[in-house]
This record gives C-alpha cells, sequence and structure tokens, in this order.
C-alpha cells in the first residue's frame, strides 16, 4: 500500500506541473489549449537528447521548458491567425485549432529532435540523482517527494506571484473580461500569447521531469495530457475549492496526486492500463458533474 | 481643425455588409468637432448611428471612410487599445466595465494603469491602494471597505459605478458612455447619472454620452446631438440647448426626418 501512496504522490507531483499549466491556460486565459499533448513530450524529448549528449541535466531540463515555452508561443501566434479579427473571445474554435494543429505538428517535432520514437535515460545522470549526491541521500521514495515537493512549492509561488503583478493581473482580466481590458487600453492579444507561452513551459518542464524520473522519454507519452491535466484542476477544485488564486493553485497540485492516487489503486483493483484512458475521461465527467449535482441536491 | 485639443471627425462614414442585401449605412458622413471640455449628450431612435458613432471614434469598428481625430493626432486607424490610453469608456452592460472573478482593488488598480506598460511590479501596490479607498468613498456605496470582495458580488449599480469610476481615474482625455444606465433601475439610473455628472465636472472631462431618454439628455451637458438615419440632425450648444424641451425635440425629430417619432423606445420619463 505505501509504494501506492508513494509512486501516487511522485507521479502526482511531477505531472503537478503540467496541471498548473493546465490551469493557466483553462481556467485563467479561458483558453482549453490542447498543445499540451504536444508541449509535454517537447520537453521530454529536448531535454533526452541533451542529456545523452553529454551535457547537464539542469541545461537539458531548462532548455525543455524553453521549448514547451516557445510551443506555446507559437500556438498564441497562431491563434491570432484563425481568429483573424474576430472579436468574441468566448469563441473556442479558432482556440482548439490553433492547439490541435500545433499538438499535431509537434509529433512530428519531437520524433526529429529524438530522431526516433525513443530515447533510453537510464545510464545518464538526472536532476533528482544530482540533488541526491549534494544531500548523500538515495533519491527514492519520501526523499524524492520531499525534494519534489520543494520543486513544486517554489514554482508555485513563483506562478502565485507573478498572477498578482502588473501582468499577471492583466493575464488573469484577459480570460475573465477581455473587453474590458482592452478597453483600459491593454494588448490583449499580447497578453495571452504570453500567457500560452509561460502555461507550456510548465507543461513541458513536466514532461521533462517525467522522462528522468522514469528513464526515457517517448513521442507517445503525450497522449491523454489534456484530459489528465484537466482531471487534475477539476478533481482539485472539487475537493479542495476555489477561494482565492493562491488557494486554487494548491487545489490543482492536490487534485494531481488525487488523480494519481486514483489511477494507482484503480490499477491496483485490476483496470486494465489499457483501459486508463476510458477510466480517466469518465472521471473527469464525474468531477465536472458533481457541482452541478450538488447544487440539485441542496435544492431537494 | 478649430481646435486641436479636442475630438473632430471628419466625414465619418461606417457602412455594415457593404455590397450585400443587408447594406447598413449606420453613420454617414459625420463631421463633428467637440471642444475640450464638452459634455455632449447624444439622442436618436433605434438604428440611427449613435452607437456606432461611439465605437468608430473608440476604434471597436473599423471605419468604412472619413478620419477621427483626437488632440490633433489622426487616430482613425490605430488599434482600440492603443487609443483606449486616451479613451474612457462605459457600457450598456453593468458586467461589461468590470473583471467578475477578480477584486474590486484589483480592478481598479488595472485602471490606474491605463496607457502604461504593465511589468512585474506588485498588482496592487499599498500607495494605490489609499488612493482607491478614498475614491471608492466617494462613491457612498461602502466599496471601499470591501476591497478584496470579488467583484460579482456585487449589484449592478455598485458594478456600473466601478465601471464609471474605473474609466476615469486615470483621467483619460475623452469619456464615451454608451447607454451606461439604460440597464439599471430608474433609482440607481439616476444615481449613476448624478455621479457622472459630478466626475465628469470635477475633472473637466470631455464626454460623448449616448441616452435613449430625452429628460437625460437635456437635463445633463452643455450641448446636445440628435442622429437620424447615420447623420447629425441637430445640434444645439448654449441658450439654444437650455430651451430645449421634450415636444420642441419631438417637433424638431418630425420637422427633419420626415417621420414621426420612435417613441416608445426614446423614452419620455
Amino acid at each position: 500500500m505505501e509504494s501506492v501512496i508513494t509512486s501516487a504522490l511522485e507521479q502526482g507531483l511531477l505531472y503537478g506541473f503540467m496541471v498548473l499549466g493546465v490551469f493557466l491556460t483553462f481556467r485563467v486565459l479561458d483558453f482549453p489549449d490542447l498543445t499540451v499533448d504536444g508541449s509535454l513530450p517537447l520537453g521530454a524529448a529536448v531535454t533526452a537528447v541533451i542529456v545523452t549528449s553529454g551535457h547537464s541535466p539542469w541545461l537539458a531540463t531548462i532548455a525543455g521548458a524553453a521549448a514547451g515555452l516557445g510551443a506555446g508561443l507559437v500556438t498564441g501566434l497562431l491563434h491570432l491567425l484563425l481568429k483573424s479579427g474576430d472579436r468574441n473571445s468566448t469563441n473556442y474554435g479558432p482556440k482548439l485549432l490553433a492547439g490541435i494543429l500545433v499538438m499535431t505538428s509537434l509529433y512530428t517535432v519531437n520524433l526529429r529532435v529524438m530522431g526516433g520514437s525513443n530515447i533510453p535515460l537510464l545510464r545518464q545522470t538526472n536532476v533528482f540523482e544530482q540533488i541526491g549526491g549534494w544531500l548523500s541521500v538515495h533519491m527514492t521514495g519520501w526523499w524524492l517527494i520531499l525534494v519534489l515537493a520543494i520543486l513544486m512549492l517554489i514554482v508555485k509561488y513563483i506562478l502565485d506571484w507573478f498572477l498578482h503583478t502588473e501582468m499577471g493581473l492583466a493575464l488573469q482580466a484577459t480570460g475573465d473580461n477581455e473587453q474590458m481590458l482592452r478597453s483600459l487600453g491593454v494588448n490583449t492579444n499580447v497578453v495571452r500569447v504570453i500567457g500560452l507561452g509561460l502555461a507550456n513551459a510548465l507543461v513541458a518542464l513536466s514532461g521533462s521531469l517525467v522522462a528522468q524520473y522514469q528513464g526515457f522519454a517517448d513521442v507517445g507519452m503525450g497522449i491523454g495530457t489534456i484530459v489528465a491535466g484537466l482531471a487534475g484542476v477539476i478533481i482539485g477544485e472539487v475537493i479542495f475549492g476555489t477561494r482565492s488564486i493562491s488557494w486554487v493553485l494548491f487545489s490543482a497540485i492536490g487534485g494531481s496526486i488525487v488523480y494519481r492516487l486514483l489511477i494507482s489503486v484503480s490499477l491496483r483493483l485490476g483496470i486494465a492500463p489499457t483501459d486508463l484512458k476510458l477510466f480517466t475521461a469518465l472521471l473527469v465527467v464525474v468531477a465536472l458533474s458533481v457541482p452541478t449535482v450538488r447544487r440539485k441536491v441542496i435544492r431537494m | 481643425m478649430s481646435d486641436p485639443a479636442g475630438l473632430a471627425t471628419r466625414d465619418l462614414k461606417k457602412v455594415f455588409f457593404p455590397r450585400t442585401i443587408n447594406e447598413v449605412v449606420a453613420v454617414n458622413d459625420v463631421s463633428l468637432q467637440v471642444n475640450p471640455g464638452d459634455f455632449i449628450t447624444i439622442i436618436g431612435s433605434n438604428g440611427s448611428g449613435k452607437s456606432t458613432l461611439l465605437n468608430a471614434i473608440a476604434g471597436t469598428v473599423p471605419v468604412t471612410a472619413g478620419t477621427v481625430w483626437l488632440e490633433g493626432k489622426n487616430i482613425t486607424n490605430l488599434a482600440e487599445h492603443t487609443r483606449a490610453r486616451l479613451i474612457g469608456r462605459v457600457f450598456q452592460d453593468p458586467r461589461a466595465g468590470t473583471a467578475p472573478s477578480m477584486s474590486i482593488q484589483e480592478n481598479m488598480a488595472m485602471a490606474y494603469l491605463r496607457g502604461r506598460r504593465r511589468g512585474l511590479r506588485p498588482g496592487v501596490p499599498a500607495r494605490l491602494k489609499r488612493q482607491m479607498k478614498e475614491q471608492l468613498a466617494e462613491l457612498d456605496m461602502g466599496l471601499e471597505t470591501r476591497l478584496t470582495a470579488q467583484v460579482n458580488k456585487l449589484s449592478g449599480g455598485q458594478r456600473q459605478a466601478m465601471s464609471l469610476l474605473m474609466a476615469t481615474v486615470a483621467e483619460p482625455r475623452l469619456l464615451l458612455l454608451d447607454e451606461h444606465t439604460a440597464a439599471l433601475d430608474p433609482k440607481v439610473a439616476a444615481t449613476i447619472m448624478d455621479l457622472t455628472g459630478k466626475i465628469v465636472q470635477e475633472r473637466k472631462l470631455t464626454t460623448l454620452m449616448v441616452t435613449h431618454n430625452m429628460e437625460i439628455a437635456l437635463q445633463w451637458g452643455n450641448r446636445l446631438i440628435m442622429m437620424h438615419a447615420g447623420r447629425i440632425i441637430l445640434d444645439a450648444t448654449g441658450v439654444q440647448k437650455e430651451t430645449l424641451t421634450i415636444p420642441g425635440l419631438i417637433r424638431k425629430f418630425h420637422e427633419v426626418s420626415g417621420e414621426t417619432l420612435a417613441v416608445d423606445r426614446m423614452m419620455l420619463e
């Protein structure tokens, strides 16, 4: 049982960076960004290539996140092209299409970057081992969880700080009332592009860390990222609430962990790994309907 | 240009759906000279072009022909957000002027930064909090004690009062009000209108206010413009405006347009 919990915590935290990215686009920017299915393996691919060519895993991790930043910027710019003059910010067509196009393109990009569909990293040093070396501990189990939790807290607080700067408020308002922000003299198009870049940097960072953790980068590792991300965000909101932005960031991380726990438990209970994607989708549907059901029950 | 400090339009034209069966000439060769400090009320029946005129000035709709000048600068082709540095706006929908899931102080802080570059400084610095408290207190709605409350918890009147404040705190060169009291109940509308008058006067804001309400149009401002079919059919200032009456306006409308005024939408009271 302990291994179920530790592995859920590890994965929940590793993928938690991705969930924060999905939160940023889906909730803050009101932009359902499908790029993430491609930017997660992009982060992994770039990191894997740099590490295997003998460079520092830290450089590789930063480069992976930077590649995600680039992917997000491309989605943002493509969205501007696709919506061409459409001022209706609740029109999701161009947003979805921009994400789908970049996600699909990234599949090719990732194969090209890796020069194949899989790069093993088992014999390479990674950031976790290096941190373990500094602390003179063996980086498994609770030590790994502790380090991941600290990394996550640092990223969480940076994101929280950023969302409360002048720029961050503009980012929030772009998703909340774009017309108002434009009437206050802000170029919301630029703000959205920046937001998409940051979000995908987080997603790619997640991919990079996952690759180093599991010991390989694989072109298929991004499939279903958006659904897993949504599951984390929504489960977090349902369980931990949404009282403020700072709190919701915690909720999303918590949601990510709970989601991985549900996956581990259901695997233990005998759900076939091949059925997991369907299980995840159903989980999102259930979590999404909780607020509605709750309201109905209260009314009765 | 007689006074480069004000707002001017030259032969401004806006055609919707050009060269189709649905073609509508919403604004037809409107040349308007607005002097600094003018408070102009604009009336006209539905489809007379008054809102489109405001939108063309604000840059939310591209114009078909003609030019818009502000402070001696041709702003016709500037992006909406670029001119918004000089132009404050309040919309009819009280939800349009504020970000609903953000707090009162965050909304206000964004408004103070109108036209300025937004960086990584704190979004709601302490000095701004003091300033917004004072200014919110002047609204007399108790908002200054609820700085961290989400705006979607406020009433329509409170939100519209905030929108008005947010449109004006950074001292824009021009204030555009598009039927900003039309969606409120009469008592709240009167409060918002008084507040508007006070703010416009205190800050000597050049203001264009579109309204359906003739009484409001007569009561407020130093100049009244009546539009019909995309054109200005009456432009009254000074004594001429002060002596205007509702029956007089209706007669005037009939005279110029040759049509009966659609009184159903142009409310008398």
